[in-house]
């Protein structure tokens, strides 16, 4: 048996494609919503989900998120289709465990 | 090695240039190596030629498809004998059970797709599954009617496809999972395909074979059969003429 009782997270770098831009609640309560339509409430408290960075005019997003409930959540992302109305896409770019590591790999890819 | 991505089912707006272009290059940016267009029946080779090329210069490849919506068995088979040499992917939409089983037992036909949202006229149970397994076809997934449903809908939907997932794995029945997008809204990566398969039970690995290896095999198996050389599998015309010693 683990005796690991700290909670391993990680950071979702999002990319948010619409043509409207919204606010921080906005966009956080609709992930949730999602989250519990698809999970109930016991599923989706499991996933610790935390808004750490939010750009709108970037469409750009991190979110963290408990190691085991990413699953969860990439899946309560990706069955987003609208926000007030207005049609969206959010993509995950990168997945990784420290913010750090994060960022390395977003600027890896911008790179390439 | 990397995986090749293949969305199977893109529904490219042929008519509006612009936007297939937009779609192209949004599946290219989205990490697909291959994207299949849902093609009429009578499109002319023109055509096709044009969207390959189009596809090249964007930088994917692609392969034609067409989609059947018999409605009877020899409505079917008149369809695949007339149409099987000139598509490279061919899904015949399951709206009848004489139909499904037609469809599930014919090697001409390599997508199975049940659209009705009615238990009763979803075909696939195991007898469906183990002819589609002698035949080689797989059981298409779409994801565009998971993330345009919701409430009871959705739920119904998912239940199916989590009945339909177990009878496939059950027969060793590949699942091949595809976009069925009309616009860039409804495109999504291949890795979030394959997480929106978690939500019918298949597992994240196998949620991804339904994205590349399982719809990558389908087309490579096909475009080796429509090669002017191909006998049968795994035998080849590799001369002709009178010298061949």
């Amino acid at each position: 048996m683990s005796l690991r009782t700290k909670p391993r997270h990680r950071y979702l770098a999002l990319k948010i494609e619409s043509n409207k831009t919204f606010d921080k609640r906005t966009l956080l309560n609709k992930i949730w919503n999602s989250l519990t339509r698809l999970y109930g409430e016991y599923g989706a408290s499991k996933a610790n989900l935390v808004l750490i960075d939010y750009k709108p005019e970037e469409g750009f997003a991190i979110l963290r998120c408990n190691n085991n409930g990413i699953l969860m959540v990439r899946a309560a992302i990706a069955i987003i289709t609208q926000i007030r109305e207005a049609q969206v896409a959010i993509h995950v770019l990168a997945i990784s465990g420290t913010i750090k590591a994060l960022r390395r790999k977003l600027s890896q890819t911008q790179n390439v | 090695m990397k995986r090749k991505f293949v969305d199977l089912n893109l529904q490219l707006p042929i008519h509006d240039l612009d936007k297939t272009r937009k779609m192209l290059e949004k599946a290219h940016e989205l990490g697909y190596d291959l994207v299949a267009a849902n093609l009429s029946p009578d499109t002319d080779d023109g055509t096709i030629t044009y969207i390959k090329k189009l596809c090249a210069s964007v930088g994917i490849d692609f392969a034609t498809r067409v989609e059947l919506i018999p409605k009877t068995r020899h409505e079917l088979l008149g369809h695949l004998r007339r149409l099987r040499r000139k598509f490279e992917v061919v899904s015949v939409t399951c709206v009848s059970k004489v139909v499904a089983r037609q469809a599930a037992k014919d090697r001409r036909v390599d997508l199975l797709f049940f659209p009705r949202l009615d238990s009763r006229k979803r075909f696939f149970d195991s007898q469906e599954a183990e002819l589609a397994s002698n035949a080689l076809a797989s059981l298409e997934i779409r994801i565009k009617p998971l993330l345009l449903s919701n409430g009871v809908q959705r739920t119904r939907l998912l239940s199916y496809l989590r009945k339909e997932a177990v009878v496939a794995l059950n027969y060793g029945v590949p699942i091949v999972i595809s976009s069925e997008a009309s616009e860039t809204w409804h495109m999504r990566k291949p890795r979030e395909l394959a997480v929106l398969a978690t939500l019918f039970d298949l597992d994240f690995p196998t949620g991804l074979d339904a994205v590349s290896k399982f719809p990558l095999s389908t087309v490579k198996r096909n475009r080796e059969k429509l090669k002017s050389n191909f006998i049968a599998p795994g035998i080849r015309l590799v001369k002709r003429g009178k010298n061949c010693h």
